[in-house]
């Protein structure tokens, strides 16, 4: 039995290190070390009871374990703060006020369109929309609205994304009946000479758009759309 | 904040308190019927076994197994109960060659067990 207390806090471990190097792309608002618990207790108790030659302590000591080890990461969770951080990760700001943090992006092992994807779950269609975002450490995201964001009367159609990581979505670039050399002429006005420094650019209907660069802060400007940019 | 670490103390309690028992409880066991093989390993060797001794040994080897169900899987069991029953059968009928090398391997099988349940480095991975 001590077998069993030792291989499965062995294994508790490892997945709980597994689950932090993840990110939290992996992660669904539970506490990293409650969905490894998740996942492991329910086959600790399916193989026992399944397989009738494994004696039934084994699955029974196993839970034990689990439950012990969870009360440790409880204590942890309440009384060691570094402890803490290392075991349950700590939020992520990922849009502060100088717009997208791609360094926290990239270490949550997330991209622009996991972004936008939370963005639009938590009700904002534009970067620029919200002041701040971050990522919990479970994972949930939570943003915080600006304070002179448009309603939706004012919003004509939903942003959409041109460039990310310095490439074209040719996709969106259909959808808005604009070609690439429009964006070019935008981004050389803005004194941008490569496509690569574009971390992300966004337009919407009426013509705003968000661009941000790497390592700077993001800028909104304002085009003439091509007549036909109708979406 | 008490509730949480009480729990902590009594599930870890728990947990060597079985560890603890089950260690000791094995090595008793196996070595009790291991005796027993031995004396029937002599007389099997010197071609003196009976029937009778045999069965001596697997009266004593229905007797813990009964227990050792809860802490060892029960194929490794099932493993000894068929061997041992090879060996009484040949005990019965004289051949005693055979019957030597169906007590060898059952002395060898109790000897591995307490090992394989031992907490060792090479039992954890």
């Amino acid at each position: 039995m001590g077998l069993i207390f030792i291989r499965t806090t062995i294994i508790f471990i490892s997945l709980l290190l597994i689950m932090r190097l993840m990110g939290k792309r992996q992660i669904g608002e539970m506490q990293p070390f409650e969905l490894v618990i998740t996942l492991l207790i329910a086959e600790l108790a399916c193989i026992p009871m399944s397989d009738t030659t494994i004696p039934l302590l084994y699955g029974v000591i196993s839970m034990i374990a689990i439950f012990f080890l969870h009360q440790i990461m409880l204590l942890i969770d309440l009384k060691c703060r570094g402890l803490k951080t290392l075991v349950a990760g700590k939020p992520a700001i990922v849009i502060n006020k100088n717009g997208i943090d791609i360094s926290e992006l990239k270490k949550n092992n997330l991209d622009i369109n996991d972004l936008i994807e939370s963005l639009r779950g938590a009700g904002y269609f534009a970067f620029d929309d919200v002041d701040y975002a971050l990522y919990e450490a479970s994972g949930k995201f939570s943003a915080m609205a600006k304070e002179n964001k448009e309603t939706s009367a004012q919003k004509s159609s939903i942003p959409l994304l041109i460039i990310t990581d310095g490439k074209f979505e040719k996709h969106n670039l259909d959808l808005t009946h604009t070609t690439e050399k429009y964006f070019l002429q935008i981004l050389e006005k803005e004194n941008i000479q490569s496509l690569k420094k574009v971390f992300v650019l966004t337009i919407d209907g009426t013509g705003k758009i968000y661009l941000q660069c790497r390592g700077e802060k993001y800028k909104i400007l304002q085009a003439t759309l091509p007549k036909e940019s109708v979406w | 904040m008490v509730k949480t670490i009480l729990s902590i103390v009594i599930s870890f309690s728990i947990l060597i308190g079985i560890c603890i028992f089950e260690s000791i409880f094995i090595h008793k066991t196996i070595n009790s019927v291991e005796t027993a093989l031995i004396q029937l390993e002599t007389k099997t060797k010197m071609q003196t076994a009976t029937k009778a001794d045999a069965l001596k040994v697997n009266e004593e080897w229905q007797n813990k197994k009964r227990i050792l169900h809860i802490f060892v899987p029960h194929n490794d069991i099932g493993y000894i109960d068929y061997w041992l029953g090879e060996a009484i059968s040949y005990i019965e009928s004289k051949n005693f060659d055979h019957a030597l090398s169906k007590v060898q391997v059952l002395i060898s099988i109790f000897n591995q067990i307490p090992e394989v349940y031992s907490l060792s480095l090479q039992n954890i991975f």
